[in-house]
């Protein structure tokens, strides 16, 4: 049997916490990144819809986020047969519904334009895959940060196309962030 | 005092081991995933799962997913206690070095 020193201990422990915590990492971005191409695909044909028949804006979004719950759920049920473990459960359905709740509150009380509704709601979502971000890995922050500025360059520079632009921006690029999740 | 794991103690196996450790019972990695993870090459990462699965510390699940094999590593309880008492060990050397390690 080879006997180490404390130094050979330490390093051993030390290999062993960075790679644990790449794991656990790793099952965070693997779990979200399904999510985030759901929710990208559902927010680009909300998008869509609402730049196609804007009077219908007020039906497409509640049935983005009822499909988008109904498959939140789905996702999980599927993920945890495979890797034990929930990423959607009654809880973050209920910390979901408490944050949409918010919104909506917000957005009643500041009167907003349907345009500033557009640019008031994923910024209000992406502020929380920021604020995630910083524990649960940069992918998150960095998601996060370039639809945010995205969405303010589409607010004050893209015409009447901004819902198009959303589309896009919002949409495509949570399905973009899930896929770099994915490989990442 | 515990005992040092020579099985586990070698470098790349004690990463294998604390990757498949990190996870919930019964989860697994995939080969590639593992590969990605410790950074070793095929030849090397497949020797040591090897020796591994002999002392009985991880399984090995070979599986076909649509035409392609996929190859799934899971510690077993024994490969779990075995890493948590080679923990135990190396946190006691630590210790035993005092603080002007």
């Amino acid at each position: 049997m080879t006997g180490i020193d404390a130094k050979q201990a330490a390093s051993a422990l030390s290999d062993i916490e960075s790679i644990a915590k790449r794991v656990r990492q790793s099952r965070i971005y693997n779990l979200a990144s399904l999510m985030l191409i759901l929710w990208g695909a559902l927010t680009f044909v909300g998008y869509l819809a609402t730049y196609l028949s804007p009077r219908n804006a007020g039906y497409a979004w509640p049935a983005v986020y009822i499909a988008g719950i109904a498959g939140s759920f789905a996702i999980s049920a599927s993920g945890y047969a495979r890797t034990r473990t929930r990423s959607f459960d009654v809880r973050a359905f209920m910390a979901l519904l408490l944050f949409i709740a918010f919104g909506i509150f917000v957005s009643w009380f500041g009167h907003f334009t349907p345009r500033q509704l557009g640019t008031f709601w994923p910024i209000y979502f992406m502020l929380v895959y920021v604020i995630a971000g910083l524990w649960v890995g940069y992918a998150f922050v960095a998601i996060g940060v370039c639809i945010i500025a995205l969405t303010l360059i589409g607010y004050f520079f893209v015409g009447d196309a901004f819902d198009l632009w959303m589309a896009f921006v919002n949409g495509g690029g949570l399905i973009l962030g899930g896929l770099w999740m994915r490989r990442s | 005092m515990a005992d040092l794991d020579d099985i586990i103690h070698q470098p790349l196996r004690l990463k294998i081991m604390a990757a498949l450790n990190a996870l919930p019972a019964s989860a697994g990695l995939e080969f590639s995933k593992l590969k990605k993870l410790t950074g070793a090459t095929d030849g090397n990462l497949g020797a040591h799962i090897e020796t591994l699965s002999k002392a009985g510390y991880v399984a090995v699940d070979k599986a076909f997913v649509g035409k392609k094999p996929q190859t799934t590593v899971t510690a077993t309880a024994a490969g779990r206690g075995a890493f948590a008492r080679h923990v135990a060990y190396l946190k006691e050397i630590i210790e035993a070095a005092g603080p002007e390690m």
